[in-house]
């Protein structure tokens, strides 16, 4: 057994590290004894290394000094001749506070033993970051050693003894290390500085963790200091901006469906292209990612390509987002962290109506130009004119501020064997929909979490118990209705939501129901989710770098939603005594129940080790299971008790009076995986690396079950070769990567490779009496996993002595054996199996610098990311796929990125009659029936009519040129954080009543946005002229999918900003408080976009912007943006 | 050492057998839903498959939307159907693809059922032969459908492959109608004339002769019409249901007078197109599609007469009373009674006037282009179902072929054939009219007088009253090649509109019907796409 256990010894290890010393040193001087051979010397001022060397060609010993850096200082004379070896090295290696030990004919050279010799003194000092604050943890270090050494307290304060004139080191993981000279008596007061690129951080990789300046693939790490203090309600807002390539796109504000996308690298497959979620090494959704409290984490590592997520192979093919919980240091005292922020959301409506008369006057012109009768009489537009204050919007009257609160509170801190993190955490948002006699509605959410670590001798075992409440309260009523309802009622004054007796009105125009009275009396779904994220790590070291590892991880959710329905009775006018009708007759309730859990159980072992001092060896060899299952049953009962909702005499179960109950509804899946790296790499100059994985996943078929997914990386640090040597030290560092490697998707629904026949009842009847239908989906047994080939390229550079950072990666992936529903013919009758059979290609870049300045007391810390990625359908089976709605239609087309916007292109508005008699017109319309204004259509293929051969793809939804920014300024005690996030290039496609006036007879009102409509004196508006809705020129302008509906969507976004203060430690130590910082926080605060009317950032990507059918389209129905201005209290004690 | 490595290695193969053991298989079957190796092992597992043919047949959507394509309505949103009568449809226009794809999706349940029912251990022999007739039936009344939208379609029998699909070219409209009157002859012989209980509903020999007789009636084949109309007029299954507003109403469902139906029931399989089509007071949505002036005025006076007519004593300042009772059965006029439910002073149903002259101070009023209310100023009734639960959820059946049909086809025939007399009158005519309330001789009785043209215009108009918002229509004034006629104008809506255009009747948005292209309807552009062999009907 090899025993040179001496290198970086950890902390909690130090009886064992010492003990082995002594048993080294036995074992060192045995073999010195018995090896050693006589040398002849004869040299002047030559440099340690050259000694060896000497040694090494006059004897059959070699040298080995791993993990030690020899000077190269030419300053030793060795004569010596017929001298036994150990005469020379004891004579040179103390004076460089080393010393040997010789195996066979290896000499291995490693630091000397701490014994003060002589003329100790004791060091004090403190060490603080620049803006001033102390700095806890760090490493105090006698140059030289390994053993002698110390951390900073609380204060930031150290205290260490060491030989009088020795140098010592302080570092801390993200700063530039600092030496200072030991000198007696002086409390020496030492600044660091943060290392903008970190080469010494700790990056957390698939099963492991590297140091950044080992790192070959595409990786990108966000630690706590971008997460903590934002004033989110869940991790990915968060993540909005921070990373190149790191899309993430809001789909509601709503705190009741907090919908985001997160998308790494684009879009490279046709079906889910959600990211693979992984929390401390546990497998997990992204319904558990959010439900996170964002102060628990660590860290959040994004893996992007081949080289790094293959060891995930089975799902990696979307990129893998990493999350680390923080844990407790060991060897602290407790730290008691708690902070909390407080602000009001208000809802931010970009369109607003014109005024009641003005929309009159207007839906006038519009009957007059399509030659309808003019449906406002000039008393009745002056009776709006003369009541015009009276009016409100019922938007405005739906909607309102909300408070928003987050409170955390931490300890942490730890023993000599063990550490520990307890966290708890509350967030409480608000809806911005009012609620009347409704509960308030909106969201609150408990976090619960204590992270252990604890050691045993070669034992660790890592202890995770996470468990999350989220209680929510919405509307009984859909977000999209509340918000088009409101916004389509006209500023007509006798429009009225609630007349002043408390009876809720309705109108011709509004004759079900109204917004106001849904969200004030017509009950509420009631959601609530538990959520345990659970695991137990243990690790045990075999032999000197092999460690094994085994985990098991439990994440469960329990779902509940229960629906109130409640009767509501509405009125035809204020006077009104008798309800003209009711909403949700009956009432109804129903009860949802699910309970999600995945178990996912691993068994690795790892192996580290360097050889040498220059050959790094590391590998993993690993197995998995993850297996999941799902179990939900609802029911519905009508005619409950109107107050409790409880069943009475009255009341049905679903079943025989409308709605449905279902019985345990189970799908259960299992992946199981065998995967392993090895990395190699040399002087930290070359590296490389090669990993694999073998999944089994239970979506396919036996015989195509198994996918094996490997990749190859490789790094080169040319900065680390001798010809650069003056580059490294002008310059800085530079570092080239590349990997390639096969990734796999199964991201689809199960069972798919059978056919299967699905029982629906009350699918027909007979005689009164419904009867069950049955109905089948074709399976397809051949389907297997799809494959991502991914190709990355990547170069990191510093200058300016780490000031300056850059990265650049440039990656080409291409997806093929993409499972989709082929595209058959209807004549088929039934949608074939789906089937391997989609090829997809995605290209695109990232650039990311960083800058760090100082500049008298101020202290700057600038980074910017920009990214983009651009898709390309290469196969497709019928090679294109046209997917209309509404007067939307989007394509799959071969070589055409994946769902563009498809229609006609528009060429400006008809000029004259004499125009519109010599143009191209939409098939089926007649000259006569348009008017100059109408929008005029390109005949791309000249032959006279506007017809389906004249589409043309239109724009693309997904993001281009996706950027961020962040700054960070600190002066004394105060500091200013700034987040700005924006797209390059986006085309958003809008539909209905924000584009069209009056549309389609569903809205009837005009917005402000709509008033630059063309008139004859007004020929180079924005909009066509005005039409009413089913007019000729009303189907010509908005029926087609075209370039009308089509906006650029590119905007930047000052996403956040912080202003802080930190109370100096003077005073507030007074109170046992070590940091006190008061902030102000902003958010969304300031945008500019050509879009000035709709929010630029809502997207138009359905859920996981997967499916043929991924992409809608906006209609102007989403909850609205929400700008945010609170406060913040930091408190440390 | 060695020991020890054993050890370890005992330990990692004991732990990884433990993790492949301690939870999900590999081998997953879905728990909720049978597969193709457990499926067809119960007879009622079969018939669950015939079932969804039936609820494939026809939809409640395409009923009332076929209504919307002929001019006794006018669509007030924009939908397919107002861009077809608009005459801008064109090959993408999602009617012709769903009417395609929904066709064909109930034939491959069909054939799905006909290739795999055999293999049903131990089914009861007659059971089987009954279901695969009813399958096939089904079958050609789909291919039927298909036929008479598109003219040629892919004809076939069997189930195709995916690959049979992207090649698969169209059969002319006659070897079609060959196949599906083939089918519906041999459907005759193995049905039932009428079923008991449960079975209530299914279909009959006497449907697949009705149906067959359509088939000769689209084609004007007048000799046939008579053939087959004679053999349900004959057999004495049906009769006129007394009551013409009961025939629609859910306590009269499954009557004497119901050849083919979509059966319904309440709260569990139910249709809601009412709620767009309803009066605002009734609680519904939006205004979708409303009846026009023209339906209206197809509606004689009590006394027999058009309402152009000297001395049919129509009056215009009050025009809906003296009329034809069909009139308020189908259509809302201003002052007509809506049954309205209600929960004060307790829950019920009460009749209730309907005000939409413009004026009249309710929530029905009618106005120009600003609300949301019907736009002709009349609202739809026939097959309003009162009793309808939550949002227009009714589980009245929507009648497919009924017995006053077959004698208005037969009464046709008979006088396209020239062969028109008082006794065919009085079998077929006479009794739809008395049935209707009619008791003016006038209105009952023939003339001898009438000449076959006379007599073709009053057995037309017949039609019309007698089966408006019923879905054949568009099928008539098709065969009747005066859609392009019909189909070529303004609509109109009651006399509500400025006094200078139309006489004061509404005008609303013009119709287009070009005969050279809309006769049929676009063999869908994506399927043309996907199957080069498809072709495309003229002018699209």
């Amino acid at each position: 057994m090899n025993i040179k256990k001496i290198n970086k010894p950890k902390q909690g290890h130090r009886r064992f590290v010492f003990l082995s010393f002594i048993f080294l040193l036995f074992v060192g001087s045995a073999n010195l004894e018995a090896q050693n051979r006589k040398i002849t010397l004869s040299l002047e001022k030559v440099s340690l290394r050259q000694l060896f060397n000497a040694i090494e060609k006059q004897t059959d010993y070699k040298f080995l000094y791993r993990d030690l850096i020899l000077d190269d200082l030419k300053d030793l004379s060795v004569n010596v001749e017929g001298k036994e070896i150990s005469t020379v090295l004891d004579q040179v290696l103390p004076g460089k506070n080393l010393q040997y030990k010789i195996q066979g004919t290896e000499i291995n050279i490693i630091r000397k033993a701490t014994v003060s010799t002589g003329n100790s003194i004791t060091v004090k000092g403190n060490v603080e970051d620049e803006s001033g604050q102390a700095l806890i943890g760090v490493s105090v270090l006698q140059k030289g050693s390994t053993k002698n050494g110390s951390v900073t307290d609380m204060d930031g304060s150290f205290s260490i003894t060491v030989p009088s004139g020795t140098e010592i080191t302080l570092s801390y993981i993200g700063y530039l290390p600092e030496n200072i000279v030991a000198k007696e008596g002086k409390l020496i007061k030492v600044k660091l500085t943060e290392d903008v690129k970190k080469l010494d951080e700790v990056v957390v990789i698939g099963y492991g963790t590297v140091q950044r300046k080992s790192v070959v693939g595409a990786v990108d790490q966000i630690d706590s200091r971008k997460i903590e203090d934002r004033p989110v309600s869940n991790l990915a807002q968060a993540l909005q901006g921070v990373s190149a390539n790191l899309t993430i796109q809001q789909r509601s504000m709503n705190p009741n469906d907090n919908q985001l996308n997160i998308n790494i690298r684009g879009v490279s497959t046709m079906n889910n292209n959600d990211p693979l979620i992984v929390i401390d090494g546990l497998v997990t959704s992204l319904g558990s990612f959010n439900q996170l409290n964002p102060s628990d984490v660590e860290n959040v590592s994004v893996l992007k390509d081949a080289g790094s997520s293959a060891i995930y192979g089975s799902r990696s093919a979307n990129g893998v987002i990493l999350v680390t919980t923080k844990k407790g240091k060991m060897n602290s005292r407790p730290v008691v962290h708690m902070n909390s922020l407080v602000g009001i959301q208000s809802p931010n409506v970009l369109y607003k109506p014109v005024a009641g008369y003005e929309n009159a006057i207007l839906k006038n012109i519009a009957a007059n130009n399509t030659g309808n009768t003019l449906p406002y009489s000039p008393a009745q537009i002056q009776d709006l004119q003369k009541n015009g204050a009276n009016s409100k919007w019922f938007l405005d009257e739906i909607l309102q501020n909300a408070l928003q609160q987050n409170y955390n509170l931490s300890i942490s801190g730890g023993g000599q064997n063990s550490s520990y993190m307890v966290s708890a955490g509350y967030v409480n948002q608000r809806s911005n929909f009012v609620s009347g006699n409704n509960p308030s509605y909106g969201m609150e959410r408990y976090n619960f979490r204590t992270n252990l670590v604890n050691t045993l001798g070669l034992f660790k075992l890592t202890t995770i118990m996470s468990y999350n409440r989220n209680e929510s309260n919405s509307p009984n009523a859909d977000t999209g209705n509340l918000m088009a309802d409101g916004g389509r009622i006209p500023n007509y004054y006798y429009y009225k939501q609630k007349a002043a007796n408390g009876h809720y009105l309705i109108n011709e125009v509004l004759s079900q129901f109204t917004p106001l009275g849904s969200l004030e009396a017509a009950g509420s779904n009631k959601y609530d989710t538990d959520y345990l994220n659970g695991s137990m790590n243990a690790e045990m070291k075999i032999t000197k770098g092999l460690t094994a590892k085994a985990m098991i991880g439990i994440d469960l959710n329990a779902n509940h939603r229960a629906t109130r329905s409640l009767q509501i009775p509405y009125y035809a006018s204020e006077e009104a005594t008798t309800p003209a009708i009711f909403q949700n007759i009956g009432g109804k309730t129903s009860d949802w129940n699910q309970k999600e859990y995945t178990i996912n159980t691993q068994f690795l072992l790892d192996y580290d080790r360097t050889f040498n001092g220059s050959h790094h060896v590391s590998g993993l060899l690993g197995v998995s299971n993850e297996s999941y299952s799902r179990y939900s049953n609802e029911i519905w009962m009508n005619y409950v008790d109107a107050n409790l909702g409880i069943p009475t005499s009255e009341t049905a179960l679903a079943g025989n009076i409308g709605g449905k109950t279902t019985p345990m509804n189970t799908t259960l899946s299992d992946i199981e995986s065998m995967f392993g790296r090895v990395s190699y790499s040399y002087k930290d100059k070359y590296y490389g690396e090669v990993s694999f994985r073998y999944d089994g996943s239970s979506k396919f078929a036996a015989n195509n079950r198994w996918g094996f997914f490997p990749s190859l990386s490789a790094g080169w640090r040319i900065s680390g070769e001798s010809f650069m040597d003056s580059y490294r030290t002008n310059v800085g560092d530079l570092k080239f990567r590349g990997s390639y490697g096969i990734l796999g998707n199964q991201n689809i629904d199960d069972y798919n490779f059978l056919t299967t026949y699905q029982n629906y009842d009350n699918q027909y009847s007979f005689n009164g009496t419904t009867v069950s239908g049955t109905g089948f989906t074709l399976g397809n047994p051949i389907i297997t996993w799809e494959q991502s080939a991914n190709f990355n390229i990547g170069l990191d550079a510093t200058f300016f002595n780490n000031k300056f950072y850059g990265s650049f990666d440039y990656f080409n992936k291409v997806t093929s054996g993409i499972l989709l529903s082929p595209v058959n013919p209807s004549v088929l009758g039934t949608a074939a199996g789906i089937e391997n059979s989609g090829e997809m290609q995605n290209r695109g870049w990232e650039l990311t610098i960083g800058y760090r300045a100082r500049t008298g007391d101020f202290s700057h810390n600038i980074s910017f990311n920009l990214a983009d990625s651009k898709n390309k359908v290469l196969a497709f089976t019928g090679n294109e796929l046209i997917h209309s709605g509404d007067s939307k239609s989007d394509i799959i087309r071969v070589g055409a990125p994946f769902a563009s916007y498809f229609g006609y292109k528009t060429d400006g508005y008809f000029k004259s009659y004499a125009d519109i008699q010599n143009s191209a017109l939409p098939v089926g319309l007649d000259a006569t029936q348009l008017a100059p204004g109408d929008v005029k259509y390109v005949d791309i293929n000249k032959d006279g009519v506007i017809d389906n051969k004249d589409r043309q793809i239109l724009g693309n939804a997904f993001p281009r040129f996706t950027f961020g920014a962040t700054y960070e300024l600190n002066w004394k005690g105060f500091d200013l954080n700034v987040l700005i996030q924006g797209v390059g290039e986006r085309t958003m496609f809008l539909r209905g009543e924000l584009i069209e006036p009056f549309h389609a007879n569903y809205s009837y009102t005009m917005y402000q946005h709509q008033l630059d409509f063309w008139t004859p004196t007004n020929t180079d508006a924005r909009w066509p002229r005005l039409a009413l809705s089913g007019s000729t020129s009303d189907v010509n302008n908005y029926g087609y999918s075209s370039q009308t509906q089509l906006l650029n969507a590119a905007y930047i976004r000052l996403k956040n900003i912080a202003i802080g203060y930190t109370i100096p430690k003077r005073i507030t130590s007074r109170f046992g408080v070590q940091k006190l910082h008061i902030s102000a926080n902003a958010q969304n605060l300031l945008t500019l976009s050509p879009l000035t009317f709709y929010d630029p950032e809502s997207t138009e990507f359905l859920n996981n912007m997967g499916g043929p059918k991924g992409v809608g389209a906006n209609s102007g129905r989403s909850y609205p943006t929400l700008k945010y201005i609170g406060f913040g209290l930091d408190l440390e004690f | 050492m060695k020991q020890k490595i054993r050890k370890y290695y005992i330990g990692l193969v004991s732990v990884i057998l433990i993790l492949l053991t301690a939870c999900n298989d590999l081998n997953q079957v879905p728990t909720g839903q049978f597969t193709d190796d457990t499926y067809w092992y119960s007879t009622d597992k079969a018939s669950y498959v015939l079932n969804m043919a039936y609820s494939q047949m026809m939809g409640d959507n395409y009923f009332f939307a076929n209504e919307a394509l002929s001019d006794n309505l006018f669509v007030t949103r924009t939908s397919d159907e107002k861009l077809i009568s608009s005459g801008i449809a064109n090959a993408t226009t999602g009617r012709f693809a769903n009417e395609w794809s929904d066709c064909y999706g109930g034939i491959r349940t069909c054939n799905t059922f006909l290739e795999n029912v055999d293999r049903v251990p131990a089914m009861d022999v007659t059971l089987k032969a009954r279901m695969k007739a009813e399958a096939r039936f089904i079958r050609a009344s789909l291919f039927f459908r298909l036929t008479n939208w598109y003219g040629a379609v892919p004809l076939f029998s069997k189930n195709l492959t995916a690959t049979e699909s992207k090649v698969i070219g169209r059969t002319s409209h006659a070897e079609v109608l060959n196949f599906v009157r083939t089918e519906l002859d041999s459907a005759v012989l193995a049905l039932p004339a009428s079923y008991t209980k449960a079975d209530i509903g299914r279909v009959t020999s006497g449907a697949a002769t009705a149906l067959k007789a359509r088939t000769y009636l689209y084609e004007n084949d007048w000799a046939n019409v008579v053939v087959e109309t004679q053999k349900i007029i004959d057999s004495k299954t049906y009769s006129l249901f007394p009551d013409y507003a009961g025939l629609f109403s859910i306590a009269n469902e499954n009557n004497s007078e119901v050849i083919l139906d979509m059966e319904y029931v309440p709260t569990l399989r139910t249709w809601s197109e009412y709620f767009d089509y309803s009066p605002p007071s009734a609680g519904r949505r939006v205004n979708q599609q409303s009846p026009t002036q023209e339906l209206v005025d197809n509606y004689m006076t009590l006394n027999g007469d058009s309402i152009q007519q000297a001395g049919s004593g129509y009056n215009e300042a009050n025009p809906y009373v003296n009329r034809d009772p069909r009139l308020a059965v189908t259509v809302l006029f201003d002052g007509g009674i809506f049954k309205v439910q209600v929960t004060v002073p307790k829950p019920g149903i009460v009749d209730s006037v309907i005000h939409i002259k413009p004026g009249s101070k309710t929530v029905d009023e009618y106005k120009t282009g600003t609300g949301n209310n019907s736009m002709s100023g009349y609202y739809m009734k026939k097959y309003y179902d009162p009793t309808f639960t939550g949002s227009y959820s009714s589980g009245l059946n929507l009648i497919l072929i009924r017995y006053a049909d077959i004698l208005l086809m037969y009464a046709e025939a008979k006088n396209e054939l020239g062969v028109m007399d008082q006794t065919v009158w009085d079998q077929t005519i006479k009794l739809i009219r008395q049935r209707a309330g009619f008791t003016d001789v006038n209105a009952t009785d023939f003339k001898a007088t009438w000449t076959q043209s006379e007599l073709r215009k009053i057995i037309r108009n017949e039609r019309r009253s007698e089966l408006a918002l019923e879905g054949t229509r568009i099928f008539d004034i098709r065969r009747w090649k005066t859609a392009e006629t019909v189909l070529n104008t303004y609509p109109h809506g009651a006399k509500y509109g400025e006094a200078t255009i139309d006489n004061g009747y509404i005008r609303l948005d013009k119709r287009s019907f070009n005969p050279n292209r809309d006769y049929l309807f676009a063999v869908p552009q994506a399927q043309k796409d996907l199957d080069p062999n498809l072709g495309q009907n003229p002018g699209y």
